[in-house]
């Protein structure tokens, strides 16, 4: 090819590429939201968990704890604080332990005779009345007459009071200064987002919010926030994956550059080879685009991390060339063991498409795509481009000395005997359970993280995030009249101590039939004008002045019952919206549950309930999707592997030699298993996702060692090849098994090791080599 | 608040020679007593939701620090303690009820002042209130307070102390909003009426002792 042409194609291409990049940055849209790395749901209880994650009142909780100054200081920061966030939209709901009458809004103040139990049990007749009236008078004589002296007009029986007292956490903590505080002097608040726990875009501005309100009130400076729960979580976890994959990324970028550089000495063709993966990256991302509504942040560190396989084609074609033949002479030759190294890749990346997880659906169209990108610029653009002459590798004394060493190498053909029998045995030997069902473990969190959750969970009795009490019914009203029914039986299981605390939704708004039921026993008028005259005699109060109440009473004997919908715009309705919620036409009561002690006496609340009412374990409902999903996983890797056998088959033309590729990965592959195994390591969807990463990998080290040519020369270029793409992938997930986040060490480690037996495996089972 | 305030140093029989006719400071540090402190105390309210004055009497304690108790004995058993921060008030037959000093923030900078008059501590108690003292030649005096915080003005007007020699012997607490309550100590608490007027309350209060 002319120069001229060299450099329009040169210029096309990376117009090419500028118009994808400009595309990209238009239309790219990252979303943060975690639940799309996870299984799509299959059963009622799975998808339940898949909302609840995101947005359960468990999971949209905040726990804050204030600490580093004086109780009195710390005791004024949690009042400030909880003033700040109270008007706030982000949040729907702040406690920090101090009593509130601002708790129900002044304009639903006369529905307090309506939420209130007082009712159910006490008509407002003289008696009570009276009674009433003496303790109030009593507490006019007590400091704390300057609080309730403003109350008293209005609220003689303090019902606003009672309803404070009834919506506060059933469990509070020491209280001092007026705020909560923990046993180890901190002040705690709990705060709930309106954005979903597992949203950490969302949650981090909630988040952010929190802190400004934090350090914009006088005295913060000298103490400390410190934040936690599942939304706090999420927000570590994204910053900690991005933060690690940054560096790992960098790191491994350089020492990539570094070995490029070193294996072929020219700076032409290492911007060159860059080509075809800069191709493939920006093509995968506009399939994304084109494909989804919103592209997952993690999709594309993985993906990037996957793109890895793809500069394997570039490398193969600069490790083949010989001196004085055309590169694109050096690719024909190449092309058909390179396709079917390509194709065999994309075969197993479509496992990924399979598991029915949103994100590894992208990961594969993003890797496929990336795949075919790399691989046919790599055989109809590079070649082209790339300088007439080069430097023969075949040349160079250490591969001499290399490719003798290892055909010198003994090949006795037991060597897969033993090994499979080693891997038999190690796999019998391992202790503890094979497969890891937690999806706990796999979240990066680290461990004082979670026990300054645990601890201040403990201390502000904040519901568990692993159970729920489910309530369903036909309407939302259905919900809160079963809720009220429930009610006496789960008092009765508090009293026995099967948990600390468990709160129904018509605790924050009874039902309307109830609400109507209170409304028919409030007395009229005149008969409760009676009744207080007569209560006030020889009581010293002024004549006239409870005509507040008396109006407040009449009012609710009229008012429209409170709905979930008119409740929903004050700051408590927003606490009952997260725990009613409506699906597929159904209404759905969600009863959140402290300190479990008795699982069995919660579970059997639902026992003649016909489903209605039934205990959700968020973690046995994870572990059964990670289990289907892990089966869904495991049934497209068997598919794939057929595939895969039939490919290389039709391929190479003959079974024998297909065996000879095949058998080496199969059994590096399951010597990593069985290596794992060995060394502890639970089996996490992850490693399976990196095995298959791995095979791939391998797959393309014995295809190109069992190619026969005779030749020694492409014998050592063939090894400089594959020397150069296992230091590459070691270099990149070596790094990536350095992380400390579990799932990012679980692939490093999986894909290193796999990447090490499949290239002893391959050489020591390559077929000429015995034949020599 | 008059928990607080009644519990100004109290009445002791022995305290018959006239104080000397000296500043505000020397006369608050005079008043200075070790803890713990017991007396009797009488209080009479007079409040705009009420026909007629609340009466309440029993017996008041400093335990020293920031820690007070007040015992109601007539007409009701209940007693209310402040100790970190917290009121708790315990009635027989009731759970104990706790509220914070900081939802009362008068309750708090009196408390300071309290202490700050207990151990006659001038200083403290003049960063507070703005302090105004007149006294005669017999040795009665009055001491009256006025708080520095606006936000505090906004219900506690002023606070008057009429003493003689070296005891208090009657607190008035002036509310903004026109609430009064007077506290007999020591041993006036006994003479408190039965029917209690104001002006009957300042005769005894401003009588010889």
């Amino acid at each position: 090819m002319r120069t001229g042409a060299r450099a329009t194609l040169l210029v096309l291409w990376l117009l090419a590429l500028a118009g994808l990049g400009w595309m990209v940055s238009q239309r790219l849209r990252v979303s943060t939201d975690l639940r799309s790395f996870m299984p799509a749901p299959t059963t009622p209880d799975q998808r339940l968990l898949m909302e609840q994650v995101g947005e359960g009142p468990g999971s949209r909780l905040l726990l804050l704890s204030i600490h580093g100054q004086s109780d009195e200081r710390l005791a004024a920061l949690s009042q400030g604080l909880a003033a700040a966030l109270k008007n706030d939209r982000r949040y729907s709901q702040v406690l920090n332990g101090s009593f509130d009458l601002g708790a129900l809004d002044a304009g639903l103040l006369p529905y307090r005779y309506l939420l209130s139990p007082t009712l159910d049990t006490q008509p407002l007749d003289q008696a009570y009345l009276a009674d009433q009236l003496q303790q109030r008078l009593d507490d006019l004589s007590s400091p704390a007459a300057s609080l309730l002296k403003g109350l008293l007009p209005r609220d003689p029986t303090l019902e606003v009071l009672k309803l404070a007292e009834r919506w506060a956490p059933a469990k509070s903590p020491e209280l001092r200064e007026g705020v909560w505080f923990s046993p180890w002097g901190e002040a705690l608040l709990l705060v709930q987002t309106v954005a979903a726990g597992f949203d950490p875009g969302a949650q981090q501005q909630a988040i952010d919010g929190i802190r400004r309100a934090f350090a914009t009130l006088p005295g913060s400076a000298g103490a400390t926030l410190e934040l936690s729960g599942p939304g706090y979580f999420s927000v570590v976890a994204a910053a900690q994956t991005r933060h690690q994959a940054d560096w790992i990324g960098r790191i491994s970028t350089v020492g990539f550059i570094a070995l490029l550089l070193l294996a072929y000495r020219s700076v032409g063709s290492l911007l060159l080879s860059a080509l075809p993966i800069a191709s493939a990256a920006l093509a995968g991302i506009a399939a994304l685009i084109v494909a989804f509504p919103a592209v997952h942040g993690i999709t594309l560190a993985f993906g990037f991390t996957l793109l890895g396989v793809a500069q394997e084609y570039p490398i193969r074609v600069l490790s083949h060339r010989r001196a004085g033949e055309d590169a694109v002479a050096s690719v024909r030759t190449l092309w058909p063991l390179l396709l079917t190294a390509i194709a065999s890749a994309c075969i197993a990346y479509l496992a990924f498409y399979a598991s029915g997880v949103n994100g590894l659906k992208q990961l594969a169209v993003f890797t496929i795509v990336g795949l075919l990108v790399a691989g046919f610029s790599t055989r109809y653009l590079l070649p082209y481009l790339l300088p007439r002459r080069v430097r023969d590798v075949a040349a160079m004394r250490w591969l001499l000395r290399a490719r003798t060493w290892v055909d010198r190498l003994p090949r006795p053909r037991w060597i897969p005997v033993v090994v499979a029998a080693a891997i038999v045995a190690m796999l019998a030997l391992a202790r503890g359970p094979f497969w890891q069902d937690n999806l706990a473990a796999l979240t990066p969190l680290p461990p004082d993280l979670l026990q300054h959750d645990a601890r201040l969970r403990e201390a502000l009795g904040a519901p568990d995030v692993r159970y729920l009490l489910v309530l369903e019914a036909p309407s939302a009203q259905g919900v809160l009249a079963l809720s009220e029914t429930l009610q006496p039986r789960v008092d009765a299981l508090l009293a026995r101590h099967a948990a600390d605390a468990l709160e129904l939704p018509s605790r924050y708004l009874p039902s309307v039939a109830v609400q109507r039921e209170r409304q028919a026993k409030l007395p009229d008028r005149a008969t409760l004008q009676h009744a207080l005259d007569e209560a006030l005699q020889g009581l010293p109060f002024r004549a006239d002045l409870f005509r507040p109440f008396v109006n407040d009473v009449q009012t609710a004997r009229t008012l429209p019952p409170l709905t979930p919908e008119r409740y929903a715009q004050t700051p408590l309705g927003q606490r009952l919206a997260a725990m009613l919620v409506e699906r597929d036409g159904h209404w759905l009561g969600l009863g959140t549950v402290s300190g479990v002690h008795d699982v069995a006496a919660l579970q059997a609340l639902g026992a003649d309930t016909h489903g209605a009412v039934r205990l959700l374990d968020l973690k046995a409902a994870s572990e059964s999707l990670v289990v289907d999903y892990r089966s869904r996983i495991l049934q497209a890797l068997a598919a794939a592997a057929l595939l895969l056998v039939l490919t290389i088959a039709l391929a190479l033309r003959s079974l024998r030699r297909a065996w000879h590729v095949l058998a080496p990965m199969t059994l590096a592959t399951f010597l990593v298993l069985a290596v794992e195994r060995v060394a502890g390591v639970e089996i996490s969807l992850f490693h399976l996702v990196a095995l298959i990463l791995a095979g791939g990998l391998g797959l393309h080290y014995a295809l190109f060692f069992e190619r026969d040519t005779g030749d020694a020369a492409e014998q050592r270029r063939t090894l400089h090849a594959t020397i150069v793409c296992v230091l590459s992938a070691l270099l990149v997930f070596g790094m990536l098994a350095w992380a400390t986040i579990p799932v990012l060490r679980a692939i490093g480690l999986t894909v290193s090791l796999g990447v090490a037996f499949h290239f002893c495996l391959s050489i020591l089972m390559a077929p000429h080599a015995r034949q020599d | 608040m008059s928990l607080l305030l009644s519990l100004l140093p109290w009445a002791s029989t022995s305290a018959s020679e006239p104080a000397p006719a000296a500043s505000a400071s020397a006369l608050v540090a005079a008043l200075g007593q070790p803890a713990p402190a017991h007396t009797a105390f009488a209080e009479a309210r007079f409040l705009q939701v009420l026909d007629r004055p609340l009466v309440v009497s029993g017996e008041l304690s400093w335990l020293g620090g920031d820690r007070l108790q007040r015992r109601v004995e007539h007409p009701q058993q209940e007693t209310a303690t402040i100790a970190d921060g917290e009121v708790t008030q315990q009635r027989d037959g009731r759970s104990p009820r706790h509220f914070s000093l900081k939802r009362a923030p008068q309750l708090q900078v009196l408390l300071d002042s309290f202490v700050a008059l207990l151990s006659g501590d001038a200083a403290r108690l003049q960063q507070a209130f703005e302090i105004r003292q007149s006294g005669d030649a017999g040795g009665a005096w009055t001491l009256t307070l006025v708080p520095r915080d606006a936000r505090v003005a906004k219900t506690v007007a002023s606070i008057r102390i009429d003493g003689y020699a070296k005891a208090s012997r009657c607190m008035h607490l002036q509310e903004a909003d026109g609430d009064l309550a007077v506290d007999l100590l020591g041993p006036l608490a006994a003479r408190m009426p039965a029917a209690p007027t104001r002006e009957a309350l300042e005769a005894l209060c401003q009588g010889a002792p």
